[in-house]
């Protein structure tokens, strides 16, 4: 069985992304490829701001996210209008807005909603965390 | 095709959750998927006729509401208890269930999402 988690709680108002990454890590353990994709919205997007700087002693979980990514070779999508009202940019949007500087971390991608739907269609249950 | 329900439960007002939960049907419906709308709490301010808000207060979801059919989004639910709407002006597409339609109605659907 192969999931798609679905986050849209904030990173900061809620634990939603914390408790998707103990979701994630608890599912590769038992089952290494039954997380297919991870799609952040609404408020969610904000994990993938590379400039936010946790304080030292707390959990950087934007990193944690990129480790876990990166070590299960997860895609890490953020919802591309959602990304971009909140300032999450990457070089292509930092270009088309006429920025001077781009914000998203490694290992996010933005993509469209469609992304979302193809991820419904192809896996067998989608896990909405909020 | 997994059939789709989204919840709102959130005022269109007080956070993007209702535009973004609204976002979300309509591109389902976009791409062709079958998809209903349900809502409760503050997101049934939505309903209500006559909405005029600033620019500060956000944009005026209601009017989303008419084009919904031509998306196929066909069915909108709320719950028959919310007496109030019978006496204010609202728009007339919603379908009102009673608790027992009301609770049977989530387990029909492949995946709900609540904003």
């Amino acid at each position: 069985m192969q999931y798609t988690l679905l986050i849209t709680g904030s990173p900061y108002q809620s634990k939603a992304c914390h408790s998707a990454l103990r979701f994630i890590r608890a599912a590769v353990t038992k089952y290494p490829n039954s997380i297919k994709g991870v799609f952040f919205y609404e408020d969610a997007v904000l994990i993938g701001n590379q400039t936010a700087q946790p304080p030292r002693d707390e959990i950087n979980l934007t990193k944690a996210w990129q480790e876990v990514a990166e070590q299960h070779s997860i895609p890490l999508y953020l919802c591309i209008a959602a990304a971009v009202r909140r300032g999450i940019i990457n070089e292509s949007e930092s270009r088309r807005y006429e920025l001077e500087q781009h914000t998203l971390a490694g290992h996010f991608q933005l993509e469209g909603l469609g992304t979302l739907v193809d991820l419904m269609n192809t896996t067998n249950k989608v896990i909405q965390f909020r | 095709m997994k059939h789709t329900l989204i919840h709102l439960n959130a005022s269109p007002y007080s956070s993007l959750a209702c535009k973004e939960g609204l976002d979300l049907a309509l591109v389902l419906a976009t791409f062709e998927q079958p998809v209903d709308l349900c809502l409760s709490g503050a997101a049934l301010a939505l309903l209500t006729d006559n909405q005029q808000p600033t620019v500060e207060q956000g944009k005026n979801l209601h009017k989303l509401l008419a084009g919904l059919e031509f998306y196929d989004i066909e069915n909108v639910y709320i719950e028959k208890t919310n007496t109030w709407i019978k006496d204010n002006p609202t728009w007339q597409g919603a379908q009102s269930l009673d608790d027992t339609e009301w609770q049977t109605m989530f387990s029909q659907y492949q995946q709900v999402f609540r904003f």
